[in-house]
């Protein structure tokens, strides 16, 4: 590309070398957790001798992460705008049992026609209105009563703990009916899989030119056009041989799909509405943003309500994946969704965090409890290794940006 | 002659990468003297600190400095070494723990200790003696937090006394005081120099060269342009040497045709939302006119920001009085509602009120106008971006481009990104609180043209400033603060500094 070019235009100096090195040193916090990914992966598939990448187990990775990153991706919004949420584990764990508890007990003798996916979407509803009520009421006391988001949330994490023993009494209710299991244990068929991935490289190569032609329109820099080939085509690489692998097995599974959508959403969300913005100035300078006549009250309001309907979702998703509501649900889940969140960049200060970059974190997370596990490591250790990965991750960081500075 | 130099710098060259930040600096600093250091912001004055506290230790520049006759080689992270040689210096921003009170704050970091336990009793009498040996009035035991920002640089420089400082580097240390306290300031320094402590003073703020200073050293661009007796200086001069040319004035004259009243405030009274007993304002009335710029001057803690912050809607709850735009009669609640009515206010305070630093200059320009490029579902980025970009050019905000982050910008051109974000809200009124303090003569040059620019198309200006030949260059009609009232609004013609200082001081 470079070579060809006329060596007087400028624009095209900037080669594709110096664009992609530039790039790397701007989100190097970025591409250091998808190496960091890269490596473990490489690490275990060496150390496994090749069963961590078989179809099967690579498929069941994703479906394994989705609870915890639907918490994640709400978790990067309530941590970037300075707070926490340290209920989303048992609140989610709540939906699950109160999914549970529909399907099994309640349905049966209120519904007048007894069709499973009729029960399974009404179990579906109930559970997302719950976990959305759940975040409003939280988002009320932070926002309205100004209640600590600390404290407020580790109330919530007490009270849900009461509400599931006193849901499920201490047994363990079933929740696999046919329609709900789909949720989180379906797999779209082969070729359902091929025609979205075709669907999202279309729509990376056609973001990527429309992108280009407004930077054009206001005279902002524009990368070499093989760079932002190489970086599409690179994603869309991703999602063929991701739509490839799970083919091999049972297909794209559908919680992952739904997972897929959700983050979408939630990037859109939080870079291109006023309330994604509100909440990343809030989190960077909370006067500035009250002076910029921002509604601070609404605007945090609105980030636990949002943070509630995905602890819904997880909820849901959990009580499929599981197949039962337990006392244990969701256990812990607070913790791992924090982990990945902060793995993935969200700076604890506020202001800064990305959905992707929570993925990614889940993701890590995830790959390093199921290939332990696959090594038959004791489960002690591996809390010890999350708990040094977490740390270095953060430290990487720290020196990082002293070197920046 | 060269017995009484405590400090020679001779020919410091220091770079950073891309950068020559000093360029042969020879300076020579005698003792028991007050050194002014005078330049704009990027001139090399900070750097040439940073190399004296230890900060850039010895071998990252070149040149020599020689400290009472002797090479000065401070080690790797020796700001120690250099306190303990007895070179001192006080920041702009302060450095006091504000949970601590006065001793704990002056020893912080070197408690006296007696079988490896702090002797409380040493430390405070030993506080009590250096604040009572400057009169500082200041009690050991009070909570930083509780004094105010006057006191609180007082305590500031007792710390750095309590090393026994020879030489005590003051950077900027008067930009958030008040007349008053800026004289005790003054008060202080002649009493440690009267103890034979040598000053290395650094300020924006021209006149206090010459309330304070034997000699001045003007640098530029890195380089030191002349060190004279303050004497034989005056503040024309002073500026032409900063700025490298002759700068006939420094205000530019505006074509100001000031049109019907649009803004009045009526008698108003606030008080403070967490304690009603605390009055913010007690009866102030003022009016501003289309395309006319109203000083209002007034020292700290006179209720000038109060008033401001009052009329926005986001501090003072109003008990009393009116507030009318266009004759109408408003309810403020909130900055949000101000806006509404046409109301902008440029905060003081740029970095803790006006910007989210870590956020880009796009983003912070159009944080307050999202309204205007936004559906419930997206904001238009491309209408975002073309207006934003339309204010940087206006202003020429000088940065690479709109995605850099805020924090990385100069003084001068932060400010400009504030005064941007709220001029793309259109205001009719627009309020700008302190907007030159802490930036340099060329930025506060191109901020009063914007001034005019702004004045000319009708926009009515209120400024609050505490630098008084700011108000008078500036304003065409002028009111003073004092105690949460307002005088009478002044023409410009009745406006002399000494009566508008009688007023600000309740004299008059």
């Amino acid at each position: 590309m470079a070579v060809a070019s006329d060596k007087k235009v400028p624009s095209a100096g900037a080669g594709l070398m110096e664009t992609l090195s530039k790039r790397v040193r701007q989100n190097i916090q970025t591409y250091t957790i998808i190496l960091a990914l890269i490596v473990i992966w490489i690490l275990f598939t060496v150390l496994t001798k090749g069963a961590f990448m078989t179809p099967q187990n690579f498929s069941n990775l994703f479906r394994q992460m989705t609870v915890t990153s639907f918490l994640a991706i709400g978790m990067v919004l309530v941590i970037v705008t300075g707070g926490i949420d340290l209920s989303v584990g048992k609140a989610a764990g709540f939906v699950s049992v109160i999914c549970a508890f529909l399907q099994a007990r309640f349905w049966v003798d209120t519904m007048p026609i007894s069709n499973p996916y009729l029960m399974a979407a009404a179990s579906v509803l109930v559970g997302l209105l719950v976990g959305t009520a759940w975040g409003a009421a939280q988002g009320a006391l932070i926002a309205y009563l100004r209640i600590p988001p600390f404290i407020a949330t580790l109330g919530g994490l007490f009270i849900a703990r009461g509400l599931i023993l006193w849901r499920t009494e201490g047994k363990t209710i079933p929740a696999n009916q046919v329609g709900f299991s789909y949720i989180a244990q379906g797999y779209l068929s082969d070729w359902i899989g091929w025609v979205l991935a075709a669907l999202v490289v279309i729509f990376l190569f056609f973001n990527m030119f429309s992108s280009r032609s407004r930077k054009v329109r206001y005279g902002v820099e524009l990368p070499p056009i093989a760079f932002d080939l190489l970086t599409t085509s690179f994603f869309a690489l991703l999602v063929v041989v991701y739509v490839f692998m799970v083919n091999r097995y049972n297909g794209v599974q559908v919680p992952v799909a739904l997972l897929a959508v959700a983050s979408v959403i939630m990037t859109y969300v939080s870079n291109n509405t006023r309330f994604g913005r509100y909440t990343y100035a809030i989190g960077g300078n909370r006067e500035a943003a009250r002076l910029s006549g921002i509604d601070i009250k609404k605007t945090l309001f609105l980030v636990y309500t949002l943070m509630g309907f995905l602890v819904g979702v997880g909820g849901v998703v959990l009580a499929s994946y599981v197949g039962y509501g337990t006392i244990a649900a969701g256990e812990g889940y607070e913790l791992d969704a924090i982990a990945s969140a902060i793995l993935g960049g969200t700076s604890t200060l506020g202001g800064v965090g990305t959905v992707f970059g929570a993925l990614i974190g889940a993701l890590i997370m995830s790959s390093l409890s199921t290939g332990l596990q696959m090594m038959n490591v004791a489960p002690f250790v591996q809390y010890l290794v999350k708990g040094m990965v977490l740390v270095l991750a953060v430290l990487l960081d720290v020196s990082f940006k002293k070197g920046k500075a | 002659m060269s017995d009484d130099i405590i400090l020679d710098i001779r020919n410091v060259t220091k770079q950073f990468p891309g950068v020559t930040a000093l360029s042969d600096v020879s300076l020579q600093i005698k003792r028991g003297e007050i050194h002014g250091l005078c330049g704009e912001n990027g001139a090399g004055k900070s750097t040439l600190m940073k190399i004296l506290s230890g900060v850039y230790p010895f071998g990252t520049y070149e040149g020599t400095i020689l400290y009472e006759g002797q090479e000065l080689r401070l080690g790797e992270g020796s700001i120690q070494e250099a306190i303990k040689k007895g070179i001192a210096i006080v920041y702009q921003e302060l450095t006091l723990v504000p949970n601590m009170n006065v001793g704990e704050n002056v020893y912080l970091g070197k408690e006296p200790t007696e079988n490896g336990s702090i002797n409380w009793n040493k430390l405070y009498s030993d506080t009590r003696d250096i604040l009572q040996r400057y009169n500082l009035d200041v009690d050991p035991q009070t909570p930083v937090k509780d004094l105010g920002v006057g006191k609180q640089q007082m305590v500031e420089i007792a710390k750095a006394l309590s090393e026994n400082a020879k030489i005590l580097i003051l950077d900027e240390p008067t930009s958030a005081l008040s007349e008053a306290e800026i004289a005790s300031l003054m008060d202080i320094l002649r009493s440690l120099k009267s103890h034979g402590v040598t000053c290395i003073y650094i300020t924006h703020k021209l006149d206090e060269f010459f309330r304070i200073t034997d000699t001045v050293t003007v640098l530029r661009d890195g380089k030191t342009v002349v060190t004279k007796p303050t004497s034989e200086l005056n503040q024309q001069q002073l500026v032409s040497y900063m700025v490298g040319r002759e700068m006939k004035e420094r205000f530019p004259k505006g074509n100001r045709k000031p049109g019907d009243v649009i803004f009045e405030v009526e008698d108003l009274h606030a008080e403070d939302p967490s304690d009603s007993t605390r009055m913010l304002l007690r009866g102030v009335s003022l009016n501003v006119r289309q395309g006319e710029i109203l000083g209002i001057a007034g020292l700290m803690g006179s209720g000038r920001t109060e008033l401001v912050t009052t009329i926005f809607g986001e501090y003072g709850k109003v008990v009393k009085g009116t507030i009318k735009v266009q004759n109408r009669e408003l309810k403020i609640n909130s900055a949000r509602d101000a806006m509404q009515f046409g109301i902008s206010l440029v905060p003081e305070d740029r970095k803790r009120l006006g910007l989210v630093l870590i956020q880009s200059i796009l983003k912070n320009i159009s944080l307050p106008n999202l309204d205007r490029f936004a559906s419930f579902f997206r904001i238009n980025a491309d209408e975002e971006l073309a207006a934003a970009n339309q204010q940087a050019r206006n202003l020429a905000i000088k940065a690479p481009h709109m995605e850099v982050a805020a924090e990385t910008l100069s003084g001068g051109n932060q400010q400009k990104v504030v005064i941007a974000k709220w001029l793309l809200s259109n205001p009719k009124v627009l309020i700008l609180d302190d907007p030159t303090r802490g930036i340099d003569v060329g930025a506060k040059y191109e901020i009063y043209k914007l001034m005019n620019e702004l004045a000319e198309q009708g926009v009515a200006i209120i400024m609050i400033s505490s630098d008084l030949e700011e108000v008078l260059g500036m304003s065409d009609r002028v009111m003073v603060m004092c105690e949460g009232r307002s005088s009478p609004i002044l023409e410009l013609a009745d406006a002399t500094q000494e009566h508008i200082m009688k007023l600000a001081t309740g004299i008059a």
